[in-house]
């Protein structure tokens, strides 16, 4: 009955440049149909990158290379995995990203909160002209500077070490603007309250402001580490040693050193690219709705 | 904060700094990250500089011998291009996706979580997996897929006419889903009495579109458009990573990339601060331009 209504749904679209009333007309029906087929084509487009890496990661190195329009392996080992996954090690570097994805979670967190707070609810004399500020670095992203940015990192001895991946996301404009959209929206007499009963300012931001905001955390935690999953730049320059590597360190160092001196191969690249989408493509099937269902104010990433 | 003002003197102030102490914390970091090495960059432009010391005040030589150097006329002709080619192709594209996300009711949710997909991973995976298709060999798929079709093979990005354009294809097939999405949701709050009373006085679907759609989307329209502007000035990874730096004769070279280079393989951060500082004027400039545009229209009463 639902597939039913949905065949015949054009009957009763009432939104939108057209509706029920234009498609009573055959060559709006045309039309439609190929507004469906461009969509298609699209979606074609979109998956099959990501489709051909699915079959190729699979495929043993000569069957790679014998015929290219092969788009299922011959078998499905799952021993390729395995293997990709010792041949580089990939233990460590899923384990190194999920630390420095959880440090980044309670980084952006944390500190955009507790500013949006501050500037946003408490609006401390003098706090506007910071907030000007950072609404003006808002349009540029720290990718800029990145090079002043490496060499004070370095002056602080901390190169090889997490801690400037994590905080650098602790000053964000966008997950700021959200945290502060989100805040101003709490009731005052709630904070009122809490303020006759004495307590102070951080006690109320993490006993009353972040428990009523789970809304908008977790639709920044989900940005932030789909976010820190994929940094490469900052990670690229700030981690030396292999066994500090990230996953897209990792990946783009496997990427650079294929040959034979490495042991490196296409087919082992590919399974390894494959295994880092995977998590990445899991979050995104889990939080979809958080993620495309544009529930950020600022929502505009180019 | 009326309560405030009933509170004594030592109290507002009391409150004040508390209020502050939280603050304090996140401008540190936005310090550190954002407006630091900004302010860091615009010195060490104007000096003189051994590893990332400052070891002398040099006024505008940096610019001069910046403007000099035949990599840097490269790398900001291939940043326009960059830009121009972005604007052809990765600009429209989300505007046809996202009005046909908007005007179809069949299979929505495939549509538009398949189409969003690619925005869900990674760029550099993504820089890779092209990398990988753009194969020039003869094993590669896309010169499969041309003998298939009986044309000769391309040397894909090892050709200098084509590495840009296929460097934007690749950015536009991540970023296209994302932004379709943005439209969309833009496009979903238009009133629908709007094409009723339209239709009413007679409007055709081609009129429907041009009087109300098209109105009701520019705002969105011009923000993703500035925004894609300032985003793609900064193209650095996809070369990067896809013509191991720019390619051997730089036809890929972008303005980021070269002060990258500038700073790690030259080992002159001075004249790779002068680039990025030239980079920032530019994207200054033409946001700049764009709010004074903006404002203009506005002052017209078009709603921008």
């Amino acid at each position: 009955m639902k597939k039913r209504q949905e065949f015949y749904a054009l009957r009763y679209k009432k939104d939108g440049i057209l509706n029920f009333s234009d498609y009573r007309r055959l060559r709006y029906k045309i039309l439609y149909g190929v507004m469906i087929a461009l969509l298609f084509i699209f979606l074609l487009i979109a998956i099959f990158p990501l489709f051909y890496l699915f079959v190729q990661a699979f495929k043993t190195p000569a069957e790679m290379q014998s015929n290219i329009f092969n788009f299922w392996p011959k078998e499905f080992n799952l021993g390729k995995i395995i293997d990709a996954w010792q041949k580089t090690g990939m233990a460590t570097y899923f384990i190194n990203t999920i630390i420095v994805v959880i440090g980044v979670i309670l980084c952006a967190i944390i500190f955009n909160g507790l500013l949006a707070y501050g500037i946003g609810v408490l609006k401390p004399r003098g706090s506007k002209f910071f907030y000007t500020l950072i609404l003006g670095s808002y349009m540029i992203p720290a990718v800029l500077a990145i090079i002043p940015l490496f060499a004070m990192i370095a002056k602080m001895q901390l190169i090889n070490t997490f801690v400037p991946l994590w905080f650098a996301f602790g000053a964000n404009a966008f997950y700021f603007i959200n945290f502060k959209n989100y805040f101003e929206k709490i009731p005052k007499e709630l904070i009122e309250a809490m303020r006759i009963d004495g307590c102070g300012e951080l006690t109320i931001f993490f006993k009353l402001i972040l428990p009523l905001s789970k809304p908008i955390i977790g639709t920044i935690a989900i940005f932030a580490t789909s976010a820190a999953w994929g940094d490469f730049l900052l990670p690229n320059l700030v981690l030396r040693d292999d066994s500090m590597f990230t996953l897209m360190v990792k990946l783009f160092s496997i990427n650079a050193t294929m040959g034979t001196v490495t042991g490196y191969t296409p087919d082992l690249l590919l399974m390894a690219l494959l295994l880092s989408i995977i998590p990445q493509i899991a979050i995104f099937f889990v939080f979809q709705k958080q993620i495309t269902g544009g529930s950020l104010d600022g929502g505009l990433k180019g | 904060m009326k309560h405030i003002q009933t509170f004594p003197l030592h109290k507002k102030i009391k409150h004040g700094l508390a209020s502050w102490s939280l603050i304090i914390p996140g401008l540190l970091l936005f310090t550190f990250f954002v407006w630091g090495p900004l302010l860091f960059a615009l010195i060490m432009a104007f000096t003189r500089t051994q590893g990332f010391e400052i070891i002398g005040f040099v006024f505008l030589d940096n610019f001069k011998e910046l403007f000099s150097l035949p990599a840097f006329s490269d790398a900001l002709r291939n940043t326009f291009s960059y830009l121009g080619w972005s604007l052809l192709i990765g600009f429209i594209i989300p505007i046809i996706i996202g009005l046909l996300l908007a005007e179809t009711v069949h299979l929505k949710g495939l549509f538009r979580i398949g189409i969003y997909l690619p925005s869900a991973i990674a760029g550099l995976t993504i820089s890779i997996l092209f990398t990988y298709l753009f194969d020039p060999s003869s094993t590669g798929f896309l010169n499969n897929v041309l003998k298939w079709m009986g044309l000769a093979p391309l040397k894909w990005l090892e050709d200098p006419n084509l590495v840009i354009p296929l460097i934007v294809i690749t950015m536009t097939w991540r970023g296209a889903g994302a932004t379709a999405l943005i439209y969309l949701s833009a496009l979903q709050q238009i009133d629908t009495n709007f094409y009723e009373a339209a239709r009413i006085d007679g409007a055709g679907p081609l009129q429907r579109a041009w009087h109300i759609t098209l109105p009701s989307i520019l705002p969105s329209i011009s923000v993703l458009f500035v925004l894609q502007i300032i985003s793609v000035m900064q193209v650095f990874f996809e070369p990067f990573v896809m013509t191991h730096g720019g390619g051997a004769d730089r036809s890929s070279l972008s303005l980021l990339l070269l002060s990258y280079q500038l700073a790690f393989t030259e080992g002159r951060a001075d004249l790779s601060s002068a680039a990025t500082i030239v980079l920032f004027s530019i994207i200054a400039i033409l946001s700049l331009l764009y709010f004074l545009l903006v404002r203009a229209f506005r002052k017209k009463g078009y709603e921008v």
